[in-house]
């Protein structure tokens, strides 16, 4: 359960924001959440509920958007989507590091983000 | 239908950030990494499951190792007596981080672990992380490499249950493999699921019961001379 520890993080950064720059009636959190973060949306979007709940910003929902993961290929110079496994036992396609085009290993340039992307308030 | 009053939408703001949320974890973890490079340490970080054999796969490590260099062992895991006074025994600073119910360890925690040694006298230290296959895979600690052992009494399905954890491995270590058989597990199915998500990754087959492959995982912990 480390998306309890995230969500902690999210509202303790939202309440900075809230109190340095003086809004009030957050709406949405907006969250950038990578492919290949083992981060739990359903989890993540349940104890920031809680723990918003008791704090000034209850009631305000999480958004989070996946940002799907993105190779490359040191060996064959391949660039994009990773190779998926359908063979692990997930709800979703796994992302792996072998390239789709060469089946060598690959580096991850994009899908481990976990990011706030923005903050929505009405005044 | 209950009318309901939504702001207009100039009314509504955004504010923009880029506000990473694991970002906190991974300053403490560069921190952890420039203090370890000063004093010329290398640290490892070792995780896997509850009773995949991290304590004792570390006791024998310690056992090889401790008489070549300087060891320290971090205890995220809970750890018996028994152990301790194995680990300690062989020579190695021990010491124990209690997270209470927290599911991993974090830079923060290692940090303040590495005030309490002498590193002075140490050259290789290794991290015992929490039992849990899934949380630890976000929190670098400041490792040099990330060792995750997986053992056959696991079962056949552990890759590709946990493939997260696999992805950010440097090294894989296959545990309890005089088992196999009892237990009806092919370790070179596992080896196969791991190299599927990472195939350019070390994979090291080992018994602790038997002595199988220590000494390979021993190689590789070990830091390199210096050139």
């Amino acid at each position: 359960m480390h998306e309890l520890s995230i969500a902690a993080t999210i509202v303790e950064s939202v309440l900075e924001v809230v109190s340095t720059r003086g809004i009030s009636d957050v709406r949405t959190v907006r969250l950038a959440v990578g492919e290949l973060t083992c981060v739990q949306h359903e989890q993540l979007r349940f104890c920031y509920e809680s723990l918003a709940g008791q704090t000034e910003i209850k009631g305000s929902a999480l958004e989070i958007e996946l940002v799907p993961a993105e190779v490359k290929c040191p060996h064959c110079e391949y660039e994009g989507a990773p190779r998926y496994w359908d063979e692990a036992l997930a709800a979703e396609l796994v992302p792996t590091l072998q390239c789709p085009q060469c089946g060598k290993g690959t580096e991850a340039v994009r899908g481990h983000e976990c990011a706030i992307r923005s903050i929505q308030y009405a005044s | 239908m209950i009318p309901t009053i939504e702001a207009s939408p100039a009314e509504i703001y955004d504010i923009e950030l880029e506000h990473s949320l694991l970002a906190a974890n991974a300053e403490l973890a560069r921190k952890n990494q420039e203090l370890l490079d000063q004093h010329g340490i290398t640290a490892i970080d070792i995780m896997g499951a509850i009773g995949s054999g991290k304590t004792t796969l570390i006791s024998k490590l310690a056992g090889k190792l401790s008489d070549q260099l300087g060891l320290a062992v971090l205890n995220g895991d809970a750890t018996t007596a028994d152990d301790v006074a194995v680990i300690a025994e062989a020579g190695a600073q021990v010491v124990q981080l209690a997270t209470v119910n927290g599911c991993h360890l974090d830079a923060n925690l290692v940090g303040k672990a590495l005030k309490r040694l002498n590193l002075e006298e140490v050259n290789l230290i290794l991290i015992e992380n929490i039992g849990n296959l899934i949380c630890p895979a976000e929190f670098p600690l400041g490792s040099r490499s990330r060792i995750v052992v997986v053992s056959v009494t696991e079962g056949p399905y552990m890759v590709k249950k946990h493939p997260h954890m696999f992805l950010g491995a440097d090294v894989v270590v296959i545990n309890k493999v005089d088992l196999a058989e009892a237990m009806g597990v092919k370790v070179d199915d596992l080896k196969a699921d791991v190299h599927k998500l990472k195939p350019d990754i070390r994979v090291i087959v080992t018994s602790c019961r038997t002595g199988q492959g220590i000494d390979e995982v021993a190689s590789v912990v070990a830091p390199q001379p210096s050139v």
